[in-house]
Order: structure tokens, then C-alpha cells, then sequence
């Protein structure tokens, strides 16, 4: 008898459960996983998100302006796959699921996202560009050579290390 | 008669009635329905609304799954049955583009190929809050479409 009246009590002070959404902001945990977000510039154009992606809602199209990717939120089921194997963090899921939308919408529910091409500092060939966080990755720390190697093709930057280790 | 047919559409614009039709679904986004109606956290009677057992009593048509060949004749014919004016909700990403069902041998859809679908949510499966947004822009769509039939 004493429980009921602790718990019919508790209700009372806590007030109705229900959420006030759509008339208020409903709870969403930070870690929700809902609308995919690209980062360009942390890119390393490894194309792994697009591999992975079990809805197929990634594609890159690579062109002499560089590499462009596109998803498409509405057949991305937000698993995840893309952010876990990225090796830079560049995809990553927002907490964002206000995802519905009128039928006239349904096409463009997309995202673009473009890695621009950089020209090679020794032979001028257009290439994609090395990224900070992947020099990171590969030379455990930046110095003044790895940031000369950076803006190298990768056929330049093979020589040029190996010339510094004969030197 | 003419008093009713005056009257009727102010009532029906505050209480669409919701029908479910599962078109192959994995049952995940039928759960998040089920929750939407079941759980007071969510409760979307708050709206107006109510699910209703028959077709022929709905105003509001969420559809889930990708549209399978099994199911696509019977699917269309339950479609059939809704009286017009409806609205028609695609709920998660089966029916809007086939999710990872997309291009499969077993798959029809997506839906919009056969019927006109209003409002997408998409999410494998979309959270019962997404649901409840998206069923409220229905219930703007069917106001303003139940102002045009009277």
C-alpha cells in the first residue's frame, strides 16, 4: 500500500511522459547515428566508405577537378559501416534524424562533397592530395621533410625518399 | 445530406484515421509504428489520429517494406481499397528507393512506380519521433487536401 503511494507520488511530481515532440525538442542521445556528414578536407579518397556502405548510398566519380563524392540519405540505413573504416574520420554520423520530407524532395536529398586535385611541386602532375591526418597515420608525426614529401606526386615523393636515405 | 457533406470534412480534417500496410517489411519499421500508437512516451493519438483495422476506413497510408514480387498485387489491391482522398506515407528506406534490398530479383519496388507517395521518412527503421514528423506533414497534406474536396 505504502509502495503504490510512493510510486503514484513520483508520478505526480515527474508529470506526463509523454514527449512534447513534434509540439517541443525531443531527446536525442549524442550518439544517435542518423544523417551522414562528409568532410572534404580530412578525405584521403580511399573509397572504403563506398565499399562498405550496405545501401550502396556512396558513390565517388573521380574527373581532372578531382574526386567527387555523393550520398544519397535516402538509402543510407545508417549503419555506421562508412565512419567505423574510414581511416580519417572524414564520414562521420551526425545525431541529426529530421529526415522526412515531401515526395518532391526525394532527389535531392543528397550530399555532395569534392577533393580537389593538387599539382605536384616537382614534376606538376595533378594528384590527389596527401592529407594532414594520413601524413600523420603514415610517418608518426609531421616534420619539414614530410611536409616537402606532402606536396609531392607519389612517384616523386618515392624518389625523394629514397635519395634521402642513399644521402 | 447537404448539411453533412458540409460538416463532414471539418470533423475528418481533425481526425485522420492511420492504416499500415506491410509491402515485405523486416517487421523493423512496423515495431516503430507499433511503438509510435503503443508506447505514451510517443503517443501519436496526441495528433488526432488513430490506426484503424480496416482499409476502407483510412485516411492516412503508411506504407513499409521494398515492395516484394510476392506481395506487390495484393499490396496494390489493399491500396485500392482506401478511399480517396488519401494520403500515402513511405516509412523507412525500403519504399522510397529498396535500401539494401535495391536491385534485388525479389524486389518491385520502389513504390512510388506504382502508387503517389506524399511524404518519405526515411531510416532502416526511421526513430518513432521521425515517424511522428513525417505523419504530421501528412496531416497537413490530407487539411489542405480535404479543403480541396469540400
Amino acid at each position: 500500500m505504502m509502495a503504490f503511494l510512493k510510486i503514484l507520488l513520483d508520478n505526480l511530481r515527474k508529470g506526463p511522459a509523454t514527449e512534447a515532440f513534434p509540439f517541443g525538442e525531443a531527446p536525442t542521445p549524442p550518439a544517435y547515428r542518423g544523417k551522414v556528414a562528409f568532410d572534404a578536407d580530412t578525405c584521403t579518397g580511399c573509397k572504403m566508405c563506398e565499399h562498405v556502405c550496405a545501401g550502396g548510398a556512396i558513390r565517388f566519380a573521380e574527373d581532372d577537378d578531382g574526386l567527387h563524392f555523393l550520398i544519397w540519405h535516402n538509402t543510407c540505413i545508417s549503419c555506421g559501416l562508412c565512419e567505423y573504416y574510414c581511416p580519417t574520420k572524414a564520414i562521420t554520423l551526425t545525431n541529426n534524424w529530421h529526415l522526412a520530407h515531401p515526395q518532391s524532395e526525394k532527389y535531392t536529398q543528397i550530399d555532395h562533397g569534392t577533393v580537389a586535385q593538387c599539382r605536384c611541386t616537382e614534376c606538376g602532375t595533378a594528384f590527389l592530395p596527401a592529407i594532414p591526418a594520413l601524413m600523420d597515420l603514415a610517418y608518426r608525426g609531421q616534420n619539414d621533410r614530410t611536409k616537402a614529401l606532402a606536396g609531392m606526386c607519389p612517384d616523386c615523393r618515392r624518389r625523394a625518399t629514397l635519395s634521402g636515405a642513399r644521402s | 445530406m447537404n448539411f453533412l457533406s458540409k460538416i463532414t470534412p471539418r470533423i475528418v480534417a481533425k481526425s485522420p484515421w492511420l492504416y499500415r500496410i506491410n509491402a515485405g517489411s523486416c517487421n523493423g519499421c512496423d515495431v516503430e509504428l507499433a511503438t509510435t500508437a503503443c508506447i505514451p512516451r510517443y503517443d501519436v493519438e496526441r495528433l488526432g489520429c488513430q490506426y484503424c483495422g480496416s482499409p476502407k476506413h483510412a485516411d492516412i497510408v503508411l506504407i513499409t517494406g521494398p515492395l516484394t514480387a510476392r506481395v506487390k498485387d495484393k499490396m496494390l489491391r489493399l491500396y485500392d481499397e482506401i478511399p480517396d482522398p488519401k494520403v500515402t506515407v513511405a516509412v523507412g528506406v525500403c519504399p522510397i528507393s529498396g535500401g539494401v534490398f535495391r536491385e534485388s530479383y525479389a524486389i518491385e519496388g520502389p513504390i512510388d512506380r506504382y502508387l503517389p507517395v506524399d511524404v518519405n521518412v526515411p531510416g532502416c527503421p526511421p526513430r518513432p519521433q521521425a515517424i511522428i514528423e513525417g505523419i504530421a506533414q501528412a496531416i497537413a497534406i490530407w487539411r489542405a487536401r480535404i479543403g480541396e474536396a469540400a
